[in-house]
């Protein structure tokens, strides 16, 4: 895991109890997992009154910092050893280590879900209507009697946010071909899971 | 139930008598030739020469036979309603019998094509599908996060269209289990009657 100068810059002031206490460095913590992790969050994340005493520019820094630190431990999966070799590194004591790692731990999952649902995919079928009707007549042929499916499969394409359906019609041996075909899938599925 | 003959198809017919059987058979096939594939103006210029007539004459048998049974096959009538139908024509006894060997022959593919006239809505080809296993992205290593991969053929107006699309287990399971239900509802009585019962 690469670290920029800055992103070590930035931890070392923050190990520095001169320039945030206790209190400061649990808050700058909290802020930096919230503006990842909650969606509604915004600059105000670091508005706090016990935060108003340090340099803003400091601030910034040091936030920026531990927000690329959390992303890139998310992303290479860290393990608590390595987190606390780093933090250790950047000469954070141990109550400040212990905080860390254990926010970290509480964000874990939110932040790895998050990290997973970024980058391009295919559109993803999200569900699936269907109507079944019984045909008589046309214009163009009579006394058909026959039964005919419509199926519209839901559709979500994450990047642009579209969500286009997929209808088509098929008669009782296509969907018996369609559903035959979606078995044999599923129980692949299931025996690559028992392997 | 009858088929409406109109006087100016009834002069197109009135050719078939003045050729003989294998002559209307000829035209019966190249009827349902034309159904299948379109029709060829040329096919009528050799026929004409061949017999001896203009190929105006010759267009208007083969048509009027194209319609005759096009009409026979989109009503399904019976072969009693064919024959009576046909019988105001005042053909031969022979003639009547071919021209319902050839309604009764040819009724099945003649529908089957009818059918195929104006499809709304895209229809069910194939399916094809994959299981792919994501390991990891430029966001997140280290990941197992299995999805299927399905490729679904579709026609629509003679042309196939490839939709790829993907899904997770979960949604499989969920695909299949109400498939499964659509395809169940045709044997519930509820339909088995309606199927019974409209005829």
């Amino acid at each position: 895991m690469e670290l920029s100068e800055y992103v070590q810059k930035g931890f070392q002031m923050l190990a520095d109890p001169g320039s945030f206490d206790s209190n400061a460095f649990t808050l700058l913590l909290r802020a930096a997992f919230q503006s990842l992790l909650d969606a509604q969050a915004d600059e105000a994340v670091l508005d706090h009154p016990d935060l108003k005493h340090i340099d803003p520019v400091v601030l910034k820094h040091c936030h920026t910092a531990a927000a690329t630190y959390i992303l890139e431990a998310g992303k290479h999966r860290v393990d608590k050893s390595t987190l606390s070799t780093y933090l250790e590194d950047c000469k954070f004591d141990q109550e400040r280590v212990e905080l860390f790692c254990t926010e970290y731990q509480n964000n874990k999952n939110s932040l790895e879900i998050l990290l997973g649902s970024i980058g391009r995919s295919l559109p993803h079928i999200t569900d699936v209507s269907w109507r079944l009707e019984y045909q008589i007549k046309t214009n163009q042929l009579h006394k058909m009697y026959r039964p005919a499916y419509l199926v519209t499969l839901n559709v979500e394409n994450a990047d642009s946010q579209t969500y286009p359906k997929i209808s088509f019609s098929c008669n009782m041996e296509q969907l018996q071909d369609l559903v035959g075909k979606l078995k044999d899938a599923s129980k692949s599925l299931e025996r690559a899971t028992q392997l | 139930m009858l088929l409406d003959l109109s006087e100016e198809h009834k002069e197109h017919l009135a050719f078939l008598p003045q050729v003989d059987s294998a002559v209307v058979a000829e035209f019966g096939r190249i009827a349902v030739e034309f159904l299948r594939r379109g029709s060829n103006p040329k096919v009528y210029e050799g026929a004409a020469r061949k017999l001896n007539v203009s190929s105006d004459t010759v267009q208007h048998g083969v048509e009027g036979l194209t319609y005759l049974l096009t009409e026979s096959s989109k009503l399904m009538i019976s072969e009693l309603d064919f024959q009576d139908s046909v019988f105001v024509l005042g053909f031969s006894e022979e003639l009547n019998k071919l021209l319902l060997q050839l309604y009764l022959d040819n009724r099945k593919e003649i529908r089957t094509i009818l059918s195929e006239l104006a499809p709304d809505l895209p229809s069910y080809h194939s399916l094809e599908w994959r299981l792919d296993v994501q390991l990891a992205s430029r966001s997140l290593r280290q990941q197992i996060k299995p999805a299927v991969t399905i490729k679904l053929h579709l026609n629509h107006n003679g042309s196939q269209n490839t939709n790829v699309l993907q899904t997770d287990p979960a949604t499989l399971l969920h695909l299949v289990q109400q498939l499964e239900q659509a395809l169940e509802e045709m044997k519930t009585n509820h339909c088995r009657r309606v199927v019974r019962n409209i005829k």
